[in-house]
């Protein structure tokens, strides 16, 4: 060997130790250090680390993961089948208990799936439907069931599995399909209900409208007439009053004047009429002047 | 000078012999390698900049910046500007069993949910979670399933929606609060929102029961629109028309009240004269036209056969 070639020797061995010694952490990772298997440090710290060459590092996401287990059935605490479907967020918050019980996080999610899926029994069956489903304001609600759940089997699954539990969330609540054909029975029949109702609603106001328009028209057309007949008296009345007044003073000229008004309107062509020839008007044809110019 | 002699001047520079010229080719290779580190930024982007996994800038401007390469650097560009889409619910690929939502008054309704949300935090929309759109679906999907489960669904299906909206944008608000995954929801919309085949043809009568019940409203709201103008119209007719006849009446009595007394004034002058003339211009009207018979005084009738012979 030359000297070239041991320069190039130790030169990679040094490149080989320094690849050995330094390690990195990403952000939201969690890094352990192992000596033959058994941790000796753990760090959440993203970045550049050192260890000795020998010893290795296994790394875990924190990131919070989703997981859904699918829809199951069931039963209320009023015996009413539910099909609910849930979404479990959780992410690693102990590494080394994590690693010695589930593994990975399939494994994980095995697990917690058998632990919600029992508090989610248990609490269902404590609940009515009516605490799900209401139009009461302040009923329990979908959400606080999923809370509950949450708060139960937080705590199992952060000492047991090193897992915490951030949230369960029901995505899906629905009746069972073989209950489905009752539930749109009921529907059909409640808008039938709401359809008659809509029609008995319109007529009853319709009839109110055209009640409440006849008598305003009736009500208007007696007023009027009532003015009407009022104002008719009353010209009656100033008419006779301004007759009274003019022919309350020439009696017996006015009885004269409208005696011959009247001959003028009772007399026609169709009257016969006989007269004396004592009359004052024939008396001068008959009788001669003398006894008229007196 | 022609590409031959440039290729024989690099070859020259960067080697000697068979060897490579260490002191050009090493100081090259590094001003390359930090070269490469330029990276530039667009204006809808912001970038995160990473050092061994670490953030270093978690929010870079655009521009043109300059970080370490990998594998000692790492940068994520987002663009943070962008609404983003998520549909909830109903949806051509999904089957319809999965869009339904039950409500406050346990009906079943199709709904689909379309959610608007934009990055606010870079580094956590990065590295807070694990699949950030699944995480954005769950919360507002259960949100969903929370605010129908308390709505009546008339309500939900006619009035209420805007503030289902609401309700949903704020419970799933408060879930990515707790999941801090970067970003910010800007608005939900309820897409689509419908009965189930099953029981649609039921809805439907629904509505044109409301129809027909407008329908029958609008006829008698016309009706009621038509008669009492025409009966305001009647009564200020009967009205005028009184004060016609009133004024009429009066005025008449006026004029004839006048004529009279003027006959009257001039009788008193002379009575007699004037009754005499007012009673012969009477007969001289009305007599012409009447069938006459002159009797005597004694009851015999009057030959007046003289009179036509003159």
């Amino acid at each position: 060997m030359n000297r070239t070639s041991t320069r190039l020797l130790l030169m990679a061995a040094a490149l080989v130790v320094l690849w050995g010694s330094v390690f990195t952490i990403a952000e939201a990772e969690t890094g352990t250090v192992t000596l033959f298997g058994r941790p000796t440090r753990t760090t959440s710290d993203a970045g550049l680390h050192f260890k000795w060459p020998f010893e290795s590092v296994l790394r875990f996401d924190r990131r919070l993961r989703i997981y859904d287990p699918g829809s199951s059935e069931f039963l209320t605490a009023d015996k009413k089948n539910l099909v609910l479907g849930s979404a479990i967020c959780w992410r690693i918050a102990d590494p080394n208990r994590f690693l010695q019980t589930v593994g990975d996080a399939s494994g994980a999610e095995m697990r917690l799936h058998d632990v919600v899926w029992a508090t989610l029994a248990a609490s269902l069956g404590r609940a009515e439907l009516a605490d799900l489903l209401s139009i009461e304001p302040g009923h329990a609600g979908i959400q606080k069931l999923a809370d509950d759940v949450r708060v139960a089997a937080s705590g199992e699954t952060e000492q047991r599995f090193g897992v915490q539990l951030v949230d369960v969330q029901l995505k899906r609540v629905n009746f069972p399909d073989q209950n489905k054909d009752a539930v749109f029975a009921r529907m059909r029949a409640e808008r039938e209900r709401i359809a008659r109702q809509y029609r008995a609603e319109g007529e009853e106001t319709a009839i109110k409208l055209r009640a409440g328009a006849d008598r305003q028209r009736d009500e208007l057309l007696a007023a009027a007439y009532r003015d009407a007949e009022k104002l008719k008296g009353d010209g009656d009345a100033q008419a006779a009053r301004i007759y009274g007044e003019a022919y309350g003073k020439n009696p017996d000229f006015y009885k004269f004047l409208r005696t011959l008004e009247s001959y003028k309107k009772i007399l026609n062509d169709k009257t016969s009429i006989i007269l004396s020839s004592d009359s004052e008007l024939l008396k001068l044809l008959t009788q001669g002047k003398g006894d008229v110019i007196r | 000078m022609s590409s031959v002699r440039v290729a024989d001047r690099l070859r020259s520079l960067l080697f000697r012999g068979r060897r490579p010229n260490w002191r050009v080719v090493a100081p090259g290779l590094v001003a390359l390698y930090l070269g490469s580190g330029t990276f530039s930024v667009s204006t809808d982007q912001q970038a995160v900049v990473m050092r061994f996994g670490r953030v270093v800038e978690s929010r870079v401007p655009a521009g043109v910046h300059w970080a370490w390469p990998a594998p000692i650097g790492q940068v994520f560009k987002l663009r943070v500007r962008e609404t983003k889409r998520l549909a909830v619910g109903l949806n051509a690929d999904w089957p319809t069993r999965s869009a339904q939502f039950l409500t406050g008054d346990r009906n079943i309704l199709n709904i689909r949910l379309v959610v608007q949300y934009a990055i606010n935090d870079p580094v956590a929309y990065l590295f807070r979670t694990a699949d950030v759109t699944a995480t954005i679906g769950t919360a507002a999907q259960a949100a969903l399933v929370q605010a129908v489960s308390e709505r009546h669904v008339d309500d939900l299906l006619t009035t209420e929606k805007v503030a289902v909206q609401q309700r949903i944008q704020t419970l799933a608000e408060a879930s990515m609060a707790r999941y801090d995954c970067g970003v910010s929801i800007l608005g939900v919309v309820l897409d689509a929102i419908q009965a189930p085949d099953e029981v649609v043809e039921a809805f439907r009568l629904v509505a044109s029961a409301r129809e027909d019940s407008n329908r029958i409203v609008r006829e008698a709201e016309s009706y009621a629109n038509g008669e009492v103008p025409v009966a305001r119209g009647d009564a200020a007719k009967m009205g005028e028309e009184a004060r016609g006849y009133n004024s009429q009446r009066v005025n008449e009595a006026l004029g004839n009240a006048a004529r009279f007394t003027a006959v009257a004034n001039e009788y008193r002058k002379a009575p007699k004269e004037t009754s005499t003339r007012l009673y012969l211009e009477t007969m001289e009207e009305v007599l012409p036209k009447m069938e006459k018979t002159l009797v005597g005084v004694d009851g015999k009738a009057v030959d007046l056969q003289f009179i036509r012979i003159k």
